[in-house]
Order: C-alpha cells, then structure tokens, then sequence
C-alpha cells in the first residue's frame, strides 16, 4: 500500500476522511443556496425553508444518531467483549421498535406517553431477554448474537402482526421500522442532542475502568473494580442511546455494529481510542450513507428508508467479523448430555402418544365456530362441504410443524446451541425473496407461480449453503449466523418496499406470517410424504446426531467423517426447512420450540429425542393454526406468527426453568 | 396505522385479548353475489344489488363511509384472507375478484365461479379501468341498462361538478393520505383521484410520477414544490389523529406558502383504491368543498 494511503488508516483518518466524504455530499446539497442563509427570510424563499428546516436538520441528526449508535456499540462491544455486539445484533433497536409500535398502535396521539420512555423499556426488555438466554452460554459472543438476531427476527414478527390486522393503513409503523431520517424541523435533533451528550459524558466517566477491564476480569476485581457492575453500567448507557434514536427517527440498523468495527480495523486498539473514534466514524458513516440515500431517492422518485438501507449493507458485516472472533472466542464446552431424566419409548407410551395426536388433530378439524360464530362439533351433514376447507390446513400444519421440530432438533444436536432454529438457516428468507420476486414481476400471480419462485429462491440458498460450507468444513456458527444475516437483509429489503406502501409488499408480509390458508388437499399430501421421507432420513442419520456433539475430535476417533456428516445434515435440515417455509412461512419459530418441549418431556437420546421434537412442534402448529382461524373469526391470523409470538415467550420460561 | 374505528378496536380486542367472543351474527341466506373488493361492492349497490358477503365488511364503514352496506350482507374477513368456510356456506352463485388476490383464484373457483376484473395495473388508468368493469359486471348480472344508467349518472355528475368548478376558476389540488407525522402518499398518475380531477377539470398540482397504484410515498417536505395557490387535501382518518396540530409547530411546514395561505383542509374519507362510485363521491366532495372556500 502506498504510504499515503497507510497513514490514511489510523481511526483519525479513517473518521475524516469520512467527514469529508459526507461533507462533499452535503456541501454540493447545499452550496447552491447557502447564501439564502443571510437573506432576513422576510419574503418567502422555499430553497431557503428547505435548506434550514429540512436538509440541515436532516444532516445534523444524521451525525447525531450515527455518533450514538456507535457509541452505543462500542460499549456493548468493550464491556460483553464481544465484536459482534451492537444494538441491531442485540435485538435492542428492534426491542425499542417494537415497543413503540405497540404503543402507537393503542394511543396513536400517545396521550401523554413519552415515546422515550417506552422506547427504553422495550429495548431493555429485549436487552434482558438476549442476556438471560445469553448467559446460560457464559456470555459466549455467538450465542448472544444469536438470541439478539433471533430476539430481533422475533420483535419484526410481532409488528408485522399489529399491521396485518389493519389492513388499508399500515405504511406508517413500517416507514419507523425502516427507519426515515426526513425532518421539517429541528425538533428532532434539538431534543435529541442533550440526551445524547448527558450520556455520552456518563460513557466517559467510566472510561478508565473499562480501560482497566482489558487487563482481564480477575485483575480488573484485584484493582478494587466491581467488573459486574461496571458492565451493567456500560450496557444499560448503550441500551439507552439506541432506544433514544429508535424513539426519535426509527431504526437504522447495524451503524453500532459497523462503526467501531471500522475503528478497530483502522487501528484503533486501547478502548479510550475505540469510545473516542467509533462515535465519529458513525456520525460520518451515516451522513455520508444518507446523503446517497437522498441521492437514490431523487432517482427512484420514491421514499428510500435510510435505516434498511445501513442494515442491508451492515449486516454482511457481521460474517466478514467472523474470523477475527475465533481468536478471542472461549471454546466452550457442549452442554452437557442430560442423564437427569432420561425416558425410554415403551410401546404404550408410543401407542399413547399416538392417540393423544390423532384426537388432537381430530379435535382441531372437528370443533370450531358455525358462520355465526358460535361453537361447536361440525355436524356430519356439513363434512364434505367443508372439511375440504379445514383438513388441508390442519394436516399441512402438523406436517410442517414436525418438519420444522425434526430441522431444529438436527440443528441443535449439530451446533450444541439451544436456540439453533430451522428458520434462520437463511432458507427461508430465500423462499420469501423468491415469492417478492414472483408477486412484483408478474401483474397476477397464481399460487403455482408464487410457489414455484419460492421454491427457486430456497434452493439457491441451499445451493450457498452447501458451497459456503465446504470451504469453512460445515463450521456450525458459522452456517447460522449466514443464515441469520441474510434474514437480516431480507427484513431490510421488505422493509424498504412496505415503507413504499405498494399493496404487494403486503401479501408478502402476509406470506410471512405463516398461513396455512392456501394449503389443498393435494399440498397437504405432499407436505405430509415430505415429512414422513425426511423424518426418516433424520432418525437414519441418529449415530451422527449422538457421536457430534461430543465434539470433532471424539466424533472422528469413532469414525465419523466430520465434514460430510455436518454436509449431510446441514443439508437434510435445510431442505426440511425449505419444504416446511413454502407451506407456512419462514416464522414461526416451531422448529425452535418443539425440541426443547420434547427436552422437557425427557426425551433426551437422539433418536427419541428427534421424534419427540418432530411430532411437539407438529403439535404447536396445530394448535397455532386452530388460533389463528378461531380467534378473531371470520378473521383469520396467520399460524406462524400466532406460534411465534406464543411459542418465544414460551420458549424463555422453559429455558428459565432449565437454569 | 390504522383507523380507529370503534369497530376496528373491538375487532382487535377480540383478536389479541378475548377470542372467545362471536364475530358474526344472524343466518345467512343462500346464493347471491360475493365481492371481495370494496370498489366492486359499491359498484354492485350502484347497479341495484346487494352483494351477499364482502370481504373486511367491519371496515366498510370507515373506508367508504358512503353507500351504506346493508344490514345482512356477511363478513368474509380480511380480503386477502377471505374465510373460505363462511364462504363455501354461502353457496354464492359468482365471485367478484381482481388480479391482486389471484393467489386465491384456484380455490375460489372450486365454490362458485369467478370474476375477476383488473382496475389497478400496469396496464390502465383506474377510472377507465373502472367504467369498463362496471359495463362488464353490469352484462353479466344482466343489467345492461342499470349499468348505463349508472354511468351517464356518473357522466352527469362529473359535467355537474365540472361546471361548477369552472365558475370558481379552482386552485391547482394535490391530495395526501398522512402516514405518519413527517410522511404522506400523495395522489396522481394513473389512480382514481387523478381520473376524477380529469373529468372535473381540476388540476393536481402533485407534479411527480407515482406507481400504477396511483401514489407515492413522500418525506412531507417534498410538498415544498407545491404553488402559493395549490389547495391541499388531506383525506380521513389521519394519522396521526392530531396531526395537523403538531405539523403546525414546523416552521417548515407553517411557512410553505399554500399553508400561509390557508390552503389546508381535510374531507371525509374515500377508498383511493375504488371505482366509479367512489370518483363521483370524491368529486362531489371535492367540488363542495372548493365552493365553500371560493
């Protein structure tokens, strides 16, 4: 490299260099009519208004919120020391988000209620379900990225189903979802800034002491440092910062992740230069990616969300980080095989089982509610009028669900992770691109289109997958977090098109949510012989599933070839996800549920323990879909996200209880 | 976000707290004619039919507002998720659709057969789109006449609305939905408002393209190119509901010279995504409102 150019590589540089960037954008907006500015403003002059209540506003809150992400990730980054930490890969923006939503959607002038406020408890509340499911790994960084990114998929789900109850106006929790950083005033950035500087002055105070904990947590508690309460200081001011910018212009997505990690790469090493520099490289980075935003936007002609934007491009990021984790990565162990209550399938238990699931689905096809609304047994005179309308759909769900619970269970098993989910293999969000592709490029699109794209889009991912994965020899993490950034992206790409307002954008929306609605007889066959061939491959493959987790080396000296039995089943999973996604959506978090219900009933050996998953969260989705078609009738909610939006709070008492 | 209807809020309630209360209520009679569009719906009432069931029947009255929809007519749920069992209970003799639910065509052609009429496409602007479906609705229900009719009532009204508007020498229009406090769709292009201001003879002084919906999604500031003279409507509900309070504390906002000029007013609603019925109650809404402020 040219000496020039390398001492263009220090944070300073890296910092001014993206000033100057953002400053050309912003100076060539605004030159033109700068000198408008000195004009007294006494006759109406509309370049002028522009330039001082929107364009400048506009920029100083993009410096503004670029600074406090940064910072906000810079701290969450030092005190979980971990790189991949920031408010999107917590969950804490989408936390913030979600919160915010909720509460405009009950007191749309919110009477009173202080967005700030609420902000905060949601994005503190996602911050504490991320560490609680965090810490049962020792805090391990992938784990907690993962619950965050999970945490964060989830949250999205809960908004889009506010909106999908409201059908002719939703663009407006989607626009703060994505969010714009349009302004015509200055009120944003003036009530925004001295919250801002009150916390970052708090970050500085505790400066030193995290400088101190680089030495390491013993000799940082020898030093007279109570490191626990340190971090939870660091943490709640980085929790803070991004609910103030989640509550004051929406979610711009992955700035926290992105700038500290430039300011590590650009040499920034000691902590006092990281705090110091990343806040300057995000106000930078976000001015400079918003002006070409703006750009953008006059070349489309329409509404181009600044915070999907920063995601889209962010969130590849984090697998670039990836290897650079591995260096400061404890290797953890698996945890540990459970001995506690190991249970055996006797044959009456299995017969039992059996007939408890097929009165279930009986049940679930059987009873449910007349036009009128009442309850009640469909008589027999109304079965072949109508059970053609309720089998399909409760038959497809429990063959999805058991796809979805047998994935999770295999992904667990592979990864030694517990929140491993079929969903975030980034399979999914293939199929969803691909149904985007299909509803926008064609004027009417049939269901056999809409499922022939989606398959497309699902396979390709699969294709990736499998290719990513034979160069980095199926590394578990690695596979998933691919999966869950392309998720990511893909909640991103939806974002800027429903912001857009385009009545299509809905019916993708509405795919997602998971609904069994458009499932025939002939679906639900196929989905059930998808099941009953894969579940079989998956209990075949059972000595795999048993020898990995014990680790590579174990696996190895037992004659397993490690990297073709991760391919394999890497690859069994994501076709089971694939086949289950195009039935009820890539969201509804079954595949993570159905092997911890399976855990808790006891069933703890691989072959056992796959089955048990397989048909629990076949069950889930049973139950799920029955909601969805009861509770709000003749209004029907999408199965997948009445299981997600039950099944995660759920899933956080089981892994609570499992302490 | 939403409207806030009383309706929508129990609606909701119902979903996310108490599932175990009735949606619907009263027996259902048999046959008849199913819309899964409010423009086809309100199409069908103009041609002297009342339509069975409709989708989103509970929203009815918030987005349309006028023509009421009869006491019995039954609730399909949401459009795009219409409850195929209420449906097949009804045994409808035909399905009115358009190419934006052709997902459902399949399945709904397995209860009775479908109609499906394309207004909002690459293809064609609303209104035209709409005259032309409503001739050929009117053709299949046999009421070539009724159709007729309807249209040279339309016709009427707008030449009305049309005359009308010619005495007050009427400012250029530009027609917003707010989204939220700094967004809008603003009306044009190929969409019904636009199709309506045509027939009336009334600029819209939105000079940008938009999507083949007929809108586009703006940053408020981008009204800015709006003239000192332009009138600017904003139609129901608003989002949110004080809205136009909070704008007013934007200097921005409180200087742009159609707003120094008073040249703000909000009208009851109207389903942008209509047909003929609804260009006519934008008309005549419009039309009135611009008389009253001559």
């Amino acid at each position: 490299m040219p000496p020039v150019l390398l001492r263009l590589l220090t944070p300073a540089g890296v910092a001014a260099s993206l000033f100057l960037l953002g400053a050309i954008f912003a100076v060539s907006d605004i030159w033109p009519d700068l000198h408008r500015l000195s004009g007294d403003g006494a006759q109406y002059d509309v370049e002028r208004l522009m330039l001082l209540y929107s364009t400048l506003p506009r920029m100083v809150t993009a410096l503004l919120a670029g600074a406090a992400l940064a910072l906000a990730g810079a701290l969450l980054q030092q005190a979980l020391r971990n790189p991949l930490a920031s408010p999107s890969t917590l969950g804490i923006s989408a936390g913030a988000n979600l919160a915010v939503a909720a509460t405009m959607f009950a007191f749309p002038t919110l009477e009173g209620i202080s967005r700030d406020v609420v902000a905060m408890a949601g994005s503190a509340l996602a911050a504490v379900a991320v560490f609680s499911i965090g810490a049962r790994r020792g805090f391990s960084p992938l784990s907690l990225v993962l619950a965050g990114l999970m945490i964060g998929i989830w949250c999205v789900a809960a908004s889009a189903i506010l909106v999908l109850l409201n059908e002719r106006y939703l663009s407006g929790l989607f626009i703060w979802g994505a969010g714009s950083l349009s302004l015509q005033s200055w009120a944003v950035p003036v009530t925004l800034f001295p919250k801002i500087l009150v916390l970052t002055a708090l970050a500085g105070l505790i400066m030193r002491p995290l400088s101190l904990m680089e030495l390491g947590d013993v000799s940082a508690g020898a030093l007279g440092l109570s490191v626990v309460r340190l971090r939870i200081l660091a943490v709640s001011i980085a929790v803070s910062l991004a609910a103030l910018v989640t509550s004051a212009v929406g979610v711009i997505g992955f700035v926290g992740l992105v700038a500290p990690a430039i300011a590590r790469l650009a040499g920034a090493r000691r902590i006092a230069q990281q705090i110091l520099w990343s806040p300057l490289i995000g106000a930078g980075l976000l001015l400079l990616t918003d002006e070409i935003v703006k750009r953008l936007s006059d070349i489309t002609g329409g509404l181009i969300p600044t915070g999907a934007m920063t995601a889209l491009f962010g969130a590849p990021l984090v697998l670039f980080l990836l290897p650079r984790l591995k260096a400061m990565q404890r290797e953890l162990p698996a945890p540990p095989p459970g001995i506690i209550k190991q249970r055996r399938l006797s044959p009456i238990m299995v017969l039992s089982f059996v007939g408890l699931l097929v009165a279930g689905v009986t049940a679930a096809i059987l009873f449910g509610r007349a036009p009128d609304g009442s309850w009640g047994l469909l008589p027999v005179g109304e079965w072949t009028e109508i059970l053609p309308y309720r089998w399909p759909r409760a038959v497809a769900a429990f063959a999805a669900g058991s796809l979805l619970g047998a994935a999770g269970a295999i992904l667990q098993r592979l990864t030694g992770n517990e929140i491993a989910s079929p969903e975030v293999l980034g399979v999914s969000a293939g199929a969803t691109l691909g149904m985007a592709v299909a509803l926008f490029a064609f004027t009417a699109s049939g269901p056999m289109l809409q499922l022939g794209f989606a398959s497309a889009g699902a396979a390709v991912v699969l294709f990736a997958i499998l290719s990513l994965g034979l160069r980095s020899g199926f590394t578990p993490e690695r596979v998933l977090l691919t999966g869950v950034v392309l998720t990511a992206m893909l909640d991103a790409v939806i974002g800027v098109l429903a912001a857009g307002g385009d009545p299509r954008a809905m019916m993708i929306i509405r795919w997602m949510g998971g609904s069994t609605y458009l499932v025939d007889g002939f679906t639900a066959r196929i989905a059930v012989v998808c099941a009953v061939v894969f579940a079989t491959m998956a209990i075949l493959a059972h000595r795999w599933l048993t020898l990995l987790p014990l680790g590579a080396g174990a696996a190895r000296e037992l004659g397993v070839h490690v990297p073709s039995a991760r391919a394999a089943l890497f690859i069994l999973a994501a076709a089971m996800t694939a086949a289950a996604t195009l039935i009820i959506g890539p969201l509804s978090f079954a595949g993570l549920m159905g092997p911890h219900l399976a855990r808790e009933i006891g069933f703890r050996r691989a072959g056992p323990h796959l089955i048990a998953a397989a048909l629990a969260a076949g069950c889930l989705m049973v139950l799920a879909d029955w909601v969805g078609r009861m509770a709000a009738f003749p209004y029907q909610l999408p199965a997948g996200l009445v299981s997600a939006l039950v099944g995660a709070p759920l899933l956080m008492v089981l892994l609570g209880r499992r302490k | 976000m939403p409207d806030h209807s009383p309706t929508r809020r129990l609606l909701m309630a119902t979903a996310l707290t108490l599932p175990w209360q009735s949606g619907v209520k009263a027996a259902m009679p048999k046959g008849g004619i199913v819309s899964l569009d409010y423009g086809l719906a309100s199409t069908l009432l103009a041609l002297g039919t009342a339509p069975a069931a409709i989708a989103a029947r509970a929203d009815w009255d918030t987005w349309m507002v006028e023509p009421a929809m009869p006491e019995g007519v039954a609730d399909l749920g949401l459009t795009a998720e219409i409850n195929f069992e209420v449906l097949a209970r009804l045994k409808p003799d035909v399905i009115l659709s358009t190419p934006f639910l052709a997902s459902l065509t399949p399945k709904l052609q397995s209860i009775a057969p479908v109609m499906e009429f394309p207004i909002y496409t690459p293809e064609s602007d609303a209104l035209t789109a709409s005259y032309a479906a409503t001739r050929k609705l009117a053709a299949a229900l046999n009421r070539e006449q009724r159709g007729e009719d309807f249209l040279s009532r339309a016709e009427a009204c707008f030449d009305d609305c049309r005359r009308r508007l010619e005495k007050l020498q009427p400012p250029p229009v530009a027609v917003i939905n707010f989204m939220d406090e700094r967004h809008a769709r603003v009306y044009g292009g190929p969409g019904l408002y636009q199709g309506a201001m045509e027939k009336i003879g009334l600029a819209n002084a939105w000079p940008e393209k938009t999507n083949y919906w007929g809108f586009e999604t703006i940053a408020l500031e981008a009204l800015a190119v709006l003239s000192a003279d332009a009138r600017l409507i904003a139609f129901e509900p608003l989002t949110p509901p004080d809205i136009l309070s909070r704008l007013d504390q934007s200097p921005l906002w409180s200087n742009l010279p159609f707003v120094r000029a008073g040249g703000v007013s909000t009208l009851p609603g109207v389903l942008m995504f209509g047909m003929v019925q609804e260009a006519m109650r934008f008309a005549r809404l419009v039309t009135d409102h611009l008389e009253s402020h001559a």
